[in-house]
């Protein structure tokens, strides 16, 4: 009985101890840093963003390259402009990729991105861009982009996790 | 998705009223025409065949040297990002060649670029349909669909298209590029969807030169269209019958 009641209170001690480990903002389960987006509301529900992004991302693409129609909503530049990587993020020494919304919640997915091989991993603010086209950008100050190389590798990264080549 | 699929049609209809309006040349006195300038379709349309958009470049303008053109667009693009490539693998939407008649001696400079064919030998051999021609006559790569077989640049009689050898970083938001696709130039579809005219032929009318027009060869009205029909012009290896959309004066 004695014993019983010091191993009870060991597992309470060893309890009180890990409680730290586990209270972060997930509980006990790791989430992804999610940097916090530009705008006061995403042009669909969260939810529904969760679940069908990559659905309107494509229906838009096709109509985009195909057939010229080019509307904010949906389109990668739109999400980029309000989910841009925030400048300090972008900045903590080494970790530049850190700060990415969308390389962030991929990597904690498990799912291989590819956009950003080819696509500008952030908006710039240049006269190239028409004011009404994209208001946002008008915002962002002109940030070097030397981020992309250290975005792509961490991409490449994730593919070979995928195959089982290499580790993070 | 389904209010994509529902267009509002009072605005369409304003817009395209608007557009009307603005597209036709008008006649400000006898003798003085107000030329119709590139328009931008609303962004919610399609493009639209009744256009084709084209360039006309006056070879007699085009000076020896001068690589204003050249320079736009890769700043445009972003191109010669490439660290690896040698210079001739590098990607070029347009280059300048210096022409010599044999027998003359008579010298010309001109820009080639991707030729905008009616009937482009790129999309009849793509095997994916990467390679395609927008209604509009602009032809374009869908790097979505591309798998980087290059059979079109092997049918390209122009020698337009580039390949891209390596990882790339650092791109335009207007113009993804990434390994493993074939790339040229887009006649800055970007811009021409916004109503603007492409990096080369704003570059080469700030540099004082206008050597290259922009505009809709479909709309008489139209300053292209005009040139076009009042002057002589040529397209290179016209024998080829594709009816390139891009067309040269004075070679």
């Amino acid at each position: 009985m004695k014993r019983l009641r010091q191993l009870l209170s060991m597992a309470i001690l060893a309890l009180t101890l890990s409680a730290p480990a586990f209270a972060g903002e997930g509980g006990r389960t790791f989430l992804p840093s999610i940097p916090a987006a530009k705008g006061e509301q995403c042009v669909e529900d969260t939810a529904d963003m969760r679940r069908n992004h990559m659905k309107y991302l494509q229906h838009h693409r096709d109509e985009a390259m195909h057939q010229g129609i080019r509307t904010e909503k949906h389109s990668l530049k739109a999400c980029l402009e309000c989910h841009a990587p925030v400048e300090g993020n972008m900045a903590a020494g080494g970790k530049e990729a850190e700060g990415h919304f969308c390389v962030n919640c991929h990597v904690y997915a498990g799912v291989t991105l590819d956009c950003f091989e080819c696509h500008a991993t952030k908006p710039e603010t240049t006269a190239q861009f028409h004011p009404l086209v994209s208001p946002a950008t008008a915002a962002l100050k002109a940030a070097d982009r030397t981020d992309s190389a250290e975005l792509l590798n961490r991409l490449v990264g994730v593919t070979e996790n995928k195959t089982g080549v290499a580790h993070e | 998705m389904s209010e994509h699929k529902q267009p509002d049609l009072a605005r369409r209809e304003f817009l395209g009223r608007g557009a009307v309006a603005a597209a036709a040349g008008m006649a400000l006195a006898p003798g003085v025409m107000l030329y119709g300038v590139a328009h931008a379709k609303p962004a919610d349309q399609p493009a639209s065949s009744k256009v084709r958009w084209g360039m006309l470049v006056d070879t007699t303008k085009c000076s020896n040297g001068c690589n204003a053109c050249v320079d736009a667009c890769n700043k445009e693009h972003g191109l010669g990002n490439e660290q690896h490539s040698r210079p001739e693998q590098r990607t070029q939407y347009i280059r300048k060649v210096e022409l010599r008649h044999k027998f003359t001696g008579a010298t010309h400079s001109l820009p080639v670029m991707c030729q905008h064919c009616e009937k482009p030998p790129c999309v009849d051999v793509c095997p994916t349909g990467a390679s395609f021609k927008r209604a509009d006559g602009i032809v374009l790569v869908d790097r979505h669909i591309c798998i980087g077989c290059r059979y079109c640049m092997m049918a390209c009689p122009y020698k337009a298209r580039s390949f891209v050898h390596e990882a790339l970083t650092d791109q335009r938001p207007h113009t993804p590029r990434g390994k493993g696709c074939v790339e040229s130039c887009t006649m800055c579809v970007h811009r021409v969807d916004e109503g603007r005219e492409p990096a080369c032929v704003e570059a080469c009318a700030a540099d004082g030169s206008h050597a290259i027009i922009f505009g809709d060869l479909n709309d008489p009205n139209s300053e292209i269209a005009q040139r076009v029909k009042t002057y002589a012009s040529s397209e290179i290896r016209a024998d080829l019958g594709l009816n390139t959309g891009v067309r040269y004066q004075g070679i």
